[in-house]
């Protein structure tokens, strides 16, 4: 029962990460680099999920990903089900929830590499993907680790996005924190009790590996 | 005094507490969620005068650990189950046995685990010999207001709400309902305890008879309410 909770977390988290890294990487390094006045409202927007309560997403969500919508018609249409109540759904809000977690790291990472660097790059002739791929994702795998982490970790303690847009079906939305959160409503405090303990059990390994990285690189470095 | 009230009553509780502080200058306010959460908070000493549930069971809970004046629940209304679906879902019969349909891809119902019209749902799904074959259609909401919104914002096409949120005008505009056979359930009695040991309890006795008074029962009534006695 448990596991299979534990299995789908670790699955939205993993997804959530790929699809995040994805996304962020190119969106930090234009927030890193780009010189325009739209810069800082780019900033705004990818930080916001930060400071909106998860009820406000979820909201926006489940009436953005609802069938009265030209975009939730649209994505229904081509995934063949709605959005809501499935488990692209619950990527979706995790990508938008987790989205700061991926870019702040990430464009702090590219900013701190030394622009001389950069300059260097271009004069060789390299162009802006091979300057990111050669250049500026190697020198800042800390950053690129950090965000992974981040993401992973923040995904699996997600809590009210998927309880506003999740629907609690088994398999396919029923994450740890929905468990824990129907044990407790059942009085199953016992049963809540180790599908906590599971969960920090997973929290405390995936941080630990993180920070061990780091332990290593900074030795090696 | 705080009131911690069941979410079905969320739609008609606030003008009865108007009514209520008119009445006799006492000041109520309500937090609505699902009755297992509230008896949850109650028993771990939530600063509540009154408990309103929607069931028996839950308040029975907060007796049993010592936390209520009560030794049995004080009923005040019966809840109704409906089967409620927007005008635009496409579903043409609103019945039971419609459910069964392959235009019907999703059925939203409230948490059976601890939400009162959601056992009822669950039950009424089992009398009729539907629950087995529709479960992979279910969408589970936490409690019976989020059952509502999700079959209002369209994301599930048809759900088991209260007669309480189909009475609202925002539902009764956006959409229609059929009652479930009363006989398909058992009867949703909404049970009410005076929380022992706080300051309002007075006046959370005095909001009990207040509920009692034909012209509240007539308010209930009309709210999809009905009265026990």
């Amino acid at each position: 029962m448990d596991l299979q909770a534990l299995w789908l977390t670790l699955r939205l988290a993993a997804a959530t990460t790929a699809v995040l890294l994805a996304l962020g990487i190119p969106l930090a390094y234009w927030l890193a680099s780009a010189r325009t006045r739209l810069r800082p409202l780019v900033e705004a927007l990818t930080t916001l999920p930060i400071l909106l309560p998860p009820t406000v997403l979820g909201f926006y969500l489940l009436v953005l990903l609802g069938p009265r919508t030209a975009f939730g018609r649209v994505a229904a249409h081509l995934l063949g089900h709605p959005l809501a109540f499935s488990f692209s759904g619950l990527v979706v809000g995790s990508v938008l929830y987790s989205l700061p977690f991926a870019v702040q790291p990430l464009a702090a990472g590219f900013r701190s590499v030394d622009t001389a660097l950069l300059e260097q790059a271009r004069l060789l002739g390299a162009g802006r993907w091979r300057t990111l791929t050669a250049v500026l994702l190697p020198l800042s795998t800390h950053s690129l680790v950090a965000a992974a982490a981040l993401c992973f970790t923040h995904t699996i303690g997600e809590f009210g996005v998927v309880l506003m847009i999740g629907g609690d079906i088994p398999g396919a939305t029923r994450t740890l924190s929905i468990a824990i959160y129907d044990q407790v409503q059942d009085f199953s405090w016992a049963a809540a009790n180790r599908t906590s303990l599971l969960l920090i059990c997973v929290a405390v390994l995936a941080l630990f590996l993180l920070y061990a990285h780091r332990a290593q690189e900074d030795t090696g470095a | 005094m705080h009131i911690a009230a069941a979410a079905d009553l969320e739609p008609l509780l606030p003008p009865l507490l108007t009514a209520f502080q008119q009445q006799t200058g006492i000041r109520a306010e309500a937090s609505y969620q699902s009755s297992a959460t509230l008896a949850t908070q109650i028993i771990d000493g939530a600063p509540f005068d009154l408990f309103l549930a929607a069931d028996l069971s839950f308040p029975q809970r907060v007796i049993a650990v010592g936390r209520a004046e009560e030794s049995q629940p004080v009923p005040y209304a019966r809840g109704t189950l409906v089967l409620w679906t927007r005008n635009d879902s496409g579903i043409a019969t609103l019945s039971l046995d419609a459910l069964r349909n392959s235009t019907v891809k999703s059925i939203a119902i409230a948490n059976p685990l601890h939400a009162p019209y959601g056992r009822a749902a669950q039950a009424a799904l089992e009398h009729s010999g539907l629950y087995d074959q529709l479960r992979a259609k279910l969408v589970v909401a936490e409690n019976i207001a989020q059952t509502a919104q999700y079959v209002d914002s369209g994301n599930a096409q048809i759900g088991f709400i209260s007669l309480t949120s189909a009475l609202t005008p925002r539902l009764r505009a956006d959409g229609r309902f059929i009652r479930v056979p009363a006989e398909d359930y058992p009867p949703i009695l909404q049970g009410a305890i005076v929380v022992r040991g706080r300051a309002g309890s007075a006046a959370a006795h005095r909001f009990l008879d207040f509920l009692a008074q034909p012209a509240s029962r007539h308010t209930l009534a009309a709210e999809g309410l009905e009265p026990v006695h």
